[in-house]
């Protein structure tokens, strides 16, 4: 049976949903098992797009025998096809609905990560759509009580509003990450959130946005007493004093440095851009 | 016979035995042949007279025979500061019959000199004076402590960084592994009790002396059965 045609296991499966006269119920055990057969054989047979709705068929199989963690592994296998098809649509759909079934089955750690698959399939073709996946991701891991495990997401997400140089949200979002970070008590990356909120505001040549978020940052206790207020403070009164050498020299510094690979590298280039304005000025 | 009677006495006796005063006719033969050890042996005597003075100047009482004396004594000093260069070259010249040892000594004699003089106290600014040397040599000091320091603060912030981005991320790490345990906890569980009752089942068939028999005769069965269909 695994050797015959996967056109023929199809055929048979789809005879034993189909409802008519001569069958009141659809076997829906045995026409999965004959939906995963096909579909891994259309794998191996790089006929992509049959294997992807192949794969489509035998989640919905897996529904009906009410085990969504089947059903959800199903989509995801489905979704990784769709991406190598390109439909990027459909890759967003697919994953969408996996990590629905993994919610369904108790397992949020799954669902965010299916969630998060797909956003980094998407990153180049819909980043918007990705950022809303990343998002999700986020919200699902958060509802269930482990932030910890979002802190990488946050930073993928902020890459791609960087990307985008979408600034202000790419802010916002580092505050949300700081947020998290204070629900699990973990102090350094929130004052480093904080501290890269600050630069990417300044990035985006935006002095007063930066100065009112260091003032509110300055509110948490945390912050306060960190290094990270320091070298913002050091910063924030360089800009203020327009010293270009003076900027330069707190960004040499090893805790602008310690940020993340993103942020860091923003600041580098802002310097040089700060460079440029003030020998225009 | 007077005292002044005696004193001249023994002035006239020390003349005539001059010539075995050794110290004496060293300091005679060497004043006459090298002009460097000459100007320095009177280097000293002046030195150890200003010395002298300042001592006295510090144990006297009368204010006014206090000023005179280490007014005294600054002109000295002053006087030897600009004899110094003078002695310098001299020092520089090589002397017949003297070897490099010694002419590196005298060099370095020289150079000490300035340092006794100015070490003479006089009075005035002499504790400024010395913090103030001691200033100037500890901030050139200071200096590439500073620096030194500067690196090893980068260095530590460095470290801590990077302890506190491992602390976090254990802190990750340790409710993962709690579900771990828990999960491999179960898992032995089962296998253990999968592992007796696999025990008992055998013991079960195995004990039974039938089973040997039955594995005999089975062979012998089947070796009967190829021979007769070969």
């Amino acid at each position: 049976m695994a050797n015959s045609d996967p056109d023929k296991l199809i055929a048979k499966a789809d005879k034993l949903t189909r409802l008519s006269l001569t069958r009141w119920s659809a076997d829906w055990r045995n026409a999965t098992a004959l939906y995963e057969q096909a579909a891994i054989a259309y794998r191996l047979a790089k006929k992509y797009d049959k294997a992807k709705d192949t794969f489509e068929k035998a989640s919905r199989g897996q529904e009906m025998l009410s085990s969504p963690w089947d059903a959800a592994k199903h989509m995801e296998s489905a979704a990784a096809l769709a991406k190598d098809l390109g439909n990027w649509n459909e890759v967003a759909d697919l994953y969408k609905r996996a990590s629905e079934l993994y919610i369904e089955s108790g397992r949020a750690q799954p669902a965010s990560d299916a969630l998060a698959k797909g956003a980094r399939a998407l990153e180049d073709a819909l980043p918007d759509e990705a950022i809303r996946l990343y998002t999700d991701a986020c919200e699902t891991l958060e509802d269930d009580g482990k932030e910890q495990m979002a802190f990488d997401l946050y930073r993928a997400a902020t890459n791609v509003y960087v990307k985008l140089e979408k600034y202000a949200d790419a802010a916002t979002f580092l505050l949300r990450w700081a947020l998290a970070a204070d629900k699990c008590n973990a102090t350094h990356s929130q004052c480093k959130a904080y501290l890269s909120a600050i630069i990417v505001y300044l990035y985006a040549h935006d002095f007063q946005q930066a100065e009112k978020c260091h003032n509110d940052c300055c509110q948490v206790e945390a912050f306060l007493n960190s290094d990270q207020n320091r070298a913002a403070t050091r910063l924030l009164s360089a800009y203020t004093d327009g010293d270009v050498e003076e900027i330069k020299r707190a960004a040499q510094s090893s805790i602008i440095s310690n940020l993340d690979h993103v942020v860091s590298p923003i600041f580098h280039m802002n310097i040089s851009i700060k460079k440029k304005t003030f020998d225009s000025d | 016979m007077s005292v002044i009677d005696i004193l001249f006495r023994v002035d006239a006796i020390c003349k005539k035995y001059d010539k075995y005063d050794v110290e004496k006719q060293r300091s005679l033969s060497g004043s006459s042949d090298d002009a460097f050890a000459r100007l320095f042996a009177s280097f000293e005597e002046q030195i150890e007279t200003t010395l002298h003075k300042a001592e006295m100047a510090m144990t006297e009482t009368n204010r006014a025979t206090v000023v005179a004396m280490k007014a005294e004594v600054r002109r000295m000093k002053a006087r030897l500061l600009d004899e110094v260069p003078k002695l310098q070259k001299l020092a520089q010249k090589k002397v017949k019959g003297l070897s490099q040892e010694e002419l590196e000594i005298r060099n370095e004699l020289v150079l000490a000199l300035p340092e006794r003089i100015q070490a003479i106290p006089d009075g005035s600014t002499s504790a400024a004076k010395q913090t103030g040397g001691w200033g100037a040599s500890s901030s050139h000091k200071n200096i590439n402590f500073d620096s030194g320091l500067d690196v090893i603060s980068e260095g530590l912030d460095l470290l801590k960084n990077l302890a506190k981005d491992m602390n976090e991320e254990l802190d990750r790490q340790v409710p993962l592994v709690d579900e771990i345990e828990t999960k491999v906890d179960k898992s032995s569980a089962e296998l253990r009790n999968t592992n007796v009752r696999l025990k008992t089942t055998l013991t079960k068939v195995r004990s039974s002396q039938n089973f040997c028999i039955d594995i005999i005769l089975l062979c012998i069965i089947l070796g009967i059965a190829t021979y007769l269909y070969k």
